[in-house]
């Protein structure tokens, strides 16, 4: 908030009615700058690389329904609404971004090679699959930093 | 003990790429950018160099990394590192765990602690303080659904701050993060060496 606005977790977090928490939140300056840095860059490259824009909001709205985060999953579905295409994880390419979805969100230990190849396989450029697992995590990333936020809200 | 600890602190894990990493020589500007290269620093891992194939999303997690694992004040660093050995084992990223598990002990210079981790894991027995840092990483970790304002009240009694909580959360969340593409993007290779606390 160096620019006083809030950002995507303030919005996330409710952090709008709490702001000692917010002000918390600016004593890690850089962690502010850079986490709505990465989430413009995960969500609204300049260069998608392959993965586009509603794949992306369609594969970060099952990352937070797996995490049960139903203010993540509104955010996301949200997302999904404005971009008018609603269901852009369908057939193989789908299937495959959703298997990926799931497996890096709940078991990422079972990932092996094959996972890799099966998305290249599917069509997706090397960038499409660093731009996808990078989404993946950081929803995953989100979720823990929200359950945070809203246990320190809770607790003041 | 001491000997063996050290041994395994200075054991080079190797990470394997599952995806072909950028080529240095024939990488964009952005790709060199968000890698910091340098003319007098070509030094980048597989790992980075495969995350470069998003130039954009590394230019702002390299950064956020750094200032939630080395920013200043709030909570100790050795707590970070506690913390996300805990998160690490959880996910099941060896690689991960057992350089974090090194950095924790060259800072404390209590190699007991993650001897007892790796024996006992989650149920190590630990100072109170780490046993509360620990407790929250592995529960953030495995559930953030299931946090609630009460598992703030042992951090709190062990006497963490507002900003060390954040500090906290901010460290197990980066490994849920960090943990991922590790794990997805390829594999890590293990020597075999005894004291390895793997």
């Amino acid at each position: 908030m160096s620019d006083g606005n809030p950002d995507v977790m303030d919005t996330l977090a409710g952090l709008a009615d709490v702001p000692g928490l917010a002000a918390l939140r600016r004593q890690r300056a850089e962690v502010v700058k850079h986490l709505q840095g990465s989430d413009d860059a995960i969500f609204a490259p300049a260069h998608h690389g392959g993965l586009t824009r509603p794949e992306r909001e369609a594969a970060a709205l099952r990352v937070a329904s797996l995490l049960r985060d139903p203010v993540l999953e509104e955010h996301y579905h949200r997302r999904l609404v404005a971009l008018g295409e609603m269901h852009p994880l369908n057939g193989a390419r789908g299937e495959c971004i959703l298997a990926h979805v799931d497996r890096v969100t709940m078991d990422p230990a079972d990932s092996t090679k094959a996972d890799i190849d099966a998305l290249l396989g599917a069509g997706l450029s090397p960038h499409a699959v660093v731009s996808l697992s990078q989404l993946i995590a950081y929803v995953n990333f989100q979720s823990r930093l929200l359950a945070g936020l809203r246990m320190l809200k809770g607790a003041a | 003990m001491t000997r063996v600890m050290r041994d395994f602190t200075q054991g080079e894990l190797d990470w394997q790429p599952w995806l072909a990493p950028v080529d240095l020589d024939a990488a964009t500007d952005a790709q060199r950018t968000a890698l910091k290269i340098t003319p007098s620093n070509r030094t980048v891992g597989a790992y980075s160099l495969v995350l470069a194939h998003d130039p954009e999303a590394l230019e702002q997690r390299s950064p956020l990394y750094n200032a939630i694992m080395f920013g200043a004040k709030g909570l100790p660093r050795a707590e970070r590192e506690l913390s996300v050995v805990m998160a690490s084992r959880i996910n099941g990223c060896a690689y991960c765990a057992s350089v974090h598990a090194k950095r924790f002990t060259e800072l404390t210079k209590a190699p007991d602690v993650m001897a007892r981790i790796q024996a006992d894991g989650a149920d190590a027995p630990l100072d109170p303080r780490q046993k509360a840092i620990v407790d929250y990483a592995a529960k953030l970790t495995r559930d953030p659904a299931a946090i609630t304002p009460a598992d703030a009240a042992p951090l709190r009694a062990q006497g963490l701050s507002g900003l060390e909580i954040l500090d906290l959360t901010h460290a197990v969340a980066m490994f849920a993060w960090a943990n991922r593409l590790m794990q997805t993007l390829g594999k890590a290779t293990t020597p075999a060496r005894e004291g390895n606390p793997l």
